[in-house]
């Protein structure tokens, strides 16, 4: 299987501070890879990396075929990105932010084309509204139309499901199956367990920006049951989370 | 959750030319700048305000002569619109990531702010028109064909420069809500010093401080550009210092400028 992918080496620095050092990563084609780590652990500054946000001090990021430190601009198009905290022009409406995101990436939609894509996310009804008047739910909705309107191999998801309720978290899981079956490869981040064993593929757990293991959710769980530290944060069954607190700790992080 | 199933291919995205890219920035951007209330204010009933108001009364005269009040209602037009509307625009897009929204697109990133800039001087044009159609139909000042158009590239001129200094303090302060409260701060000098260029009232120093302080320098070069004054080596002072000032302020606001505030 080819990666859609690669990462190696990745170091990432905010002057003397290293936030991501000696990062490993490879996402295969149609994977959806979920990285998990406590606030702090570097997941966004690796994520921005790989999104061209910042330039990393060290590494390779190879999206596909392209050299993505070479080739900035055929590298994000490539990508489909949704960003923990995002905002969109206040003054536009849903129909126009369509219109401007997919003639960044050179699509070119009619009217009627963008309220069809409105239509599939259940917001044909919000065309003329702003982006602030959206619930939490329908602007992660928008987000992801967003983030997809060029068809992109590789979608970047950062905490998607953060702030959303029970049927919002449902429903973007669902739309993510959605992006397997079209064949795309999807990172996300999540501080959620439950999201990670209910739609990743494989899992990776960093902390002070190092992986610390990756694997399935199911062979993580099975790789650690027996060590001491998972034992002694487990109640019952071993869960992914109790892998997750033995590695990276009980202490609380800002 | 693995299937053991072959995938299509997928296509590689092709990356769109910068051009295209600039063209629907600038849509996006201006259609923005028209449905802002407070920017229509600022760009609009301020100068006209000025334009008008500074008419009114007996003493009205002693401010200065009908191209005064025009180059002033202009100079209020170019700090509002380039040093306090355009800066907060882009702080306030900083903080709520806006930005950040639009980097991770394959548009090249100085398309984004070459964006804002032209629909800043768009903005300037506009607003330069209708102020010398309102001096021409209210105030009763009309200016030979070629005085006009002098009138609107010195506008743009200052639109420059004013939008520079707009660039450093959006480079240099990084909240939106502490750039609000310099924005307001610095509104006031502004403006102020450009109205005592021509005048030794508060002293000799303040005159010549006045008189090359970025609102002074503007008001030099519309006084000339409206025929009030001729062209003179002052004028000539007030351009070379303009340019000088866009340059400087443009360098530190893009040297210091982050698309992040934290």
């Amino acid at each position: 299987m080819t990666s859609a992918l690669r990462v190696t080496g990745l170091r990432v620095t905010y002057g003397p501070v290293v936030a991501v050092d000696g990062f490993d990563l490879e996402v295969r084609e149609g994977e959806i890879y979920g990285l998990l780590g406590p606030n702090g652990a570097g997941k966004t500054s690796a994520l921005s990396a790989i999104e061209g946000l910042l330039r990393p001090a060290a590494g390779d990021i190879v999206i596909g075929d392209i050299d993505a430190r070479a080739h900035r601009m055929r590298a994000k198009a490539q990508l489909g990105v949704q960003l923990q905290a995002t905002s969109f022009h206040s003054n536009l409406k849903l129909l126009e932010l369509v219109r401007l995101f997919a003639g960044l990436y050179g699509v070119t939609l009619s009217p009627a084309q963008i309220r069809e894509l409105l239509e599939e996310i259940n917001l044909q009804q919000e065309a003329s509204k702003r982006f602030r008047e959206l619930s939490g739910g329908q602007q992660q909705r928008f987000s992801l139309l967003i983030a997809t309107i060029h068809d992109p191999p590789l979608v970047l998801l950062d905490e998607p499901t953060a702030g959303l309720d029970p049927q919002a978290r449902r429903q973007l899981w669902d739309r993510i199956e959605r992006f397997r079956k079209e064949s795309r490869s999807i990172l996300l981040t999540t501080h959620s367990m439950e999201e990670a064993q209910a739609v990743c593929d494989r899992v990776a757990i960093m902390d002070h920006g190092k992986i610390l293991t990756v694997g399935t959710p199911a062979g993580l769980i099975a790789a650690h049951r027996d060590d001491p530290q998972v034992r002694q944060a487990a109640h019952g069954e071993v869960t992914l989370e109790d892998v997750f607190i033995a590695l990276t700790g009980r202490a609380l992080r800002d | 959750m693995t299937e053991d199933v072959s995938l299509p291919q997928r296509r590689s995205v092709a990356v769109p030319t910068w051009s295209s890219s600039l063209k629907v920035l600038l849509r996006a951007d201006s259609t923005a700048q028209m449905r802002t209330s407070m920017s229509l204010v600022l760009t609009f009933a301020l100068p006209l305000i000025l334009l008008v108001a500074t008419g009114l009364g007996k003493n009205s005269a002693a401010l200065g002569g009908p191209q005064f009040r025009i180059s002033l209602a202009l100079t209020v037009g170019l700090v509002s619109i380039g040093t306090v509307g355009y800066s907060l625009a882009i702080a306030r897009d900083r903080d709520t990531g806006v930005f950040q929204r639009l980097r991770v697109t394959p548009a090249p990133t100085w398309t984004i702010m070459v964006s804002r800039w032209i629909v800043q001087l768009g903005a300037v044009l506009v607003m330069a028109i209708v102020v010398l159609v309102v001096a021409a139909l209210f105030v009763g000042v009309t200016l030979p064909p070629q005085d006009y158009l002098f009138t609107v590239l010195v506008a743009l001129l200052g639109s420059a420069v004013f939008l520079s200094i707009g660039q450093a303090i959006v480079g240099l302060i990084a909240s939106a809500d502490t750039l609000n409260a310099a924005g307001r701060l610095l509104y006031v000098p502004l403006i102020g010093l450009s109205l005592f260029g021509n005048t030794d009232r508060l002293g000799t120093t303040v005159e010549l401080v006045s008189r090359w302080s970025p609102g002074g320098c503007l008001e030099t070069l519309l006084s000339a550009a409206m025929g009030a004054t001729a062209w003179s080596g002052q004028s000539w002072g007030a351009l070379f210092a303009s340019v000088g000032y866009t340059v400087v302020f443009s360098v530190i606001g893009i040297r210091w400028f982050r698309w992040v505030s934290h």
